[in-house]
């Protein structure tokens, strides 16, 4: 349990709240590059900011104030013809990164990007798509960085034919095995978390012991301030940011990266665009129907009853808690080191600015353009030599991949 | 998850049965609950909880939102006598008692300490009342009445 005042600090995100402060040091995902087909005149909704994509006079696209009515709905995308620039507003640089328009909304120079994988690989490898969350970004962010949920939340009775599973969350085989992921995190529910800071946020790793003297290892990180990186299949990682509209409301920015095979871009944005609508990229299964909960379903297939989409079972458990978690009432666990972990740097970071002492996480660093990784992957090994196993496994995609995966 | 219009109450109503009727008033009709999942959201005084039948046909009546993480247990999985949370199994009796924890480290006693705000409840002639009043409620008094606590 924390305070009120602690949870106002760490979740609010005004542009004189706290934690709003250390977001804004930082790029943020704004749009992507697929809203700007119908033109360059996109409504962009941002952290408590109402906001256009458009071009400035030297025909640059930049992220300019728009004119607002208060009533406004949090996703408020008007037509292009409807927008007014509001000249008084404050106007953002932007960057195009590989379909995904980043903008910076903080003081002074922006950081350069770190130089991880889905920013290096080409764009023929990344794809990027989007998702709106009726809550607060906190409780979005640390779903992400909790990897025992996964063994309950998302688990399936049955298991899937894991060669149809392209471009869905857990649906490949584990590691070198054939056992499919499904079948791994059903059966192994109680890891072993192992948190490390790094420099770019948290290495976490989940450890499932299973049997026969082997454990499954998971490596998923924590991308200060509000994203993460985490593996989707054996070929493909999620790097995912959950980016504040206001303090109740937040987008998934997702770039899907792949180390060997371009991706399906087509197939990708097909099935993602089969859950969503436009233009405001809401999810069509959410709290006003239910999820298209069915009990029937619940005590046969999934966990959920929420069917097979595991965006969907996520949705509910952040969306389920309320606008904005009431953390007073929470009682933390084991499963949660990392997220312990996690309000930790948050908390340093907004004292380092309140104080202007002590640096923020990449900020500072003049090599930050040579943060590569992050390691990111499954493996299953012998039980004592889990860390070498990871990183070898992360070597020899590394080693495998058309693009420089270097590390 | 919608709210059955019955269980919106203004704590005015309640059976000729009890002594005090305005400690105990109607949240749902007994019938609510025919059905092969029996679980309801309650909204009772501003407060949000759930209701549902465990194995036993016995009435839990508790707080909707997970201790854990604030998961909302109106879609939980009514298993094993109890409501169980689909985020991280937590699994709650009909007293709102957590009685299992299975992603914490095998041996853990932490779940003893964890307990869901409870309401008592009772079920007389097809429909159900909770308990409004301070303090807990004379369970005697509703024992010798035929109620179920």
């Amino acid at each position: 349990m924390i305070s009120q005042d602690l949870n106002d600090r760490i979740t609010r995100i005004g542009p004189d709240a706290p934690a709003g402060a250390v977001l804004r040091r930082y790029w943020q995902p704004a749009a992507l590059a697929e809203e700007l087909a119908q033109g360059d005149q996109v409504a962009v909704n941002l952290l408590g900011e109402r906001l256009v994509l458009t071009r400035n006079d030297a025909k640059d696209l930049v992220l300019a104030t728009r004119v607002a009515t208060p009533d406004e709905p949090p996703a408020f995308y008007p037509d292009a013809k409807d927008i007014a620039i509001d000249p008084q507003g404050p106007v953002y640089p932007v960057e195009n990164r590989k379909g995904l328009y980043f903008a910076y909304m903080g003081p002074g120079t922006p950081p350069d990007f770190p130089n991880f994988d889905c920013f290096r690989a080409p764009d023929s490898h990344v794809f990027a798509f989007k998702g709106l969350w009726e809550c607060n970004w906190l409780q979005a962010l640390e779903i992400g960085i909790d990897p025992a949920h996964a063994s309950f939340l998302h688990r399936f009775l049955e298991d899937e034919d894991t060669s149809e599973g392209y471009g869905k969350q857990f649906r490949d085989k584990a590691a070198h095995t054939d056992m499919p992921m499904t079948q791994i995190l059903r059966e192994y529910p109680r890891p072993d978390i192992d948190v490390q800071e790094t420099e770019f946020g948290l290495k976490i790793t989940a450890l499932r012991n299973l049997d026969n003297g082997l454990t499954h290892v998971r490596v998923t990180n924590q991308i200060f301030p509000e994203a993460i990186c985490i593996p989707m299949s054996r070929e493909m990682t999620i790097t995912q940011w959950h980016v504040p509209i206001d303090d109740k409301n937040c987008y998934w920015y997702t770039m899907f990266t792949s180390f060997q095979n371009p991706v399906n871009k087509a197939l990708m944005r097909e099935q993602r665009l089969k859950e969503h609508r436009l233009p405001d990229y809401a999810p069509l299964k959410n709290r006003a129907n239910d999820y298209h909960y069915d009990p029937a379903e619940q005590a046969s297939a999934t966990y959920t009853g929420m069917g097979l989409d595991i965006n969907v079972h996520d949705q509910w458990a952040v969306e389920g808690m309320g606008c904005i978690q009431d953390r007073t009432q929470e009682h933390l666990g084991r499963s949660d080191a990392a997220i312990i972990r996690y309000r930790r740097m948050l908390r340093a970071a907004i004292t380092a600015l309140e104080s202007g002492e002590g640096d923020l996480p990449m900020l500072n660093d003049p090599l930050a353009s040579g943060i590569v990784g992050p390691l990111s992957n499954d493996a299953i090994t012998n039980s004592d030599d889990w860390q070498n196993a990871s990183q070898q496994a992360d070597m020899a995609r590394r080693a495998a991949c058309p693009w420089d995966a270097t590390v | 998850m919608r709210s059955n219009q019955l269980l919106e109450t203004d704590g005015t109503s309640g059976p000729e049965q009890f002594d005090d009727t305005s400690l105990w008033v109607v949240v749902a009709q007994s019938a609510a609950l025919d059905i092969p999942r029996p679980v309801l959201p309650v909204t009772l005084n501003g407060q949000r909880l759930v209701l549902f039948r465990d194995d036993d046909g016995q009435l839990g009546l508790i707080g909707r939102n997970c201790p854990h993480r604030g998961a909302d247990l109106c879609f939980g999985r009514l298993e094993d006598n109890g409501l169980r949370c689909p985020f991280h199994g937590w699994h709650f009796d009909r007293t709102g008692q957590c009685v299992e924890q299975p992603a914490e480290p095998v041996g853990s006693q932490m779940y003893q300490q964890i307990k869901v705000p409870m309401i008592a409840v009772v079920e007389r002639g097809g429909v159900i009342l909770a308990y409004v009043g301070k303090g807990q409620p004379q369970t005697e008094m509703l024992h010798k009445k035929g109620g179920t606590l």
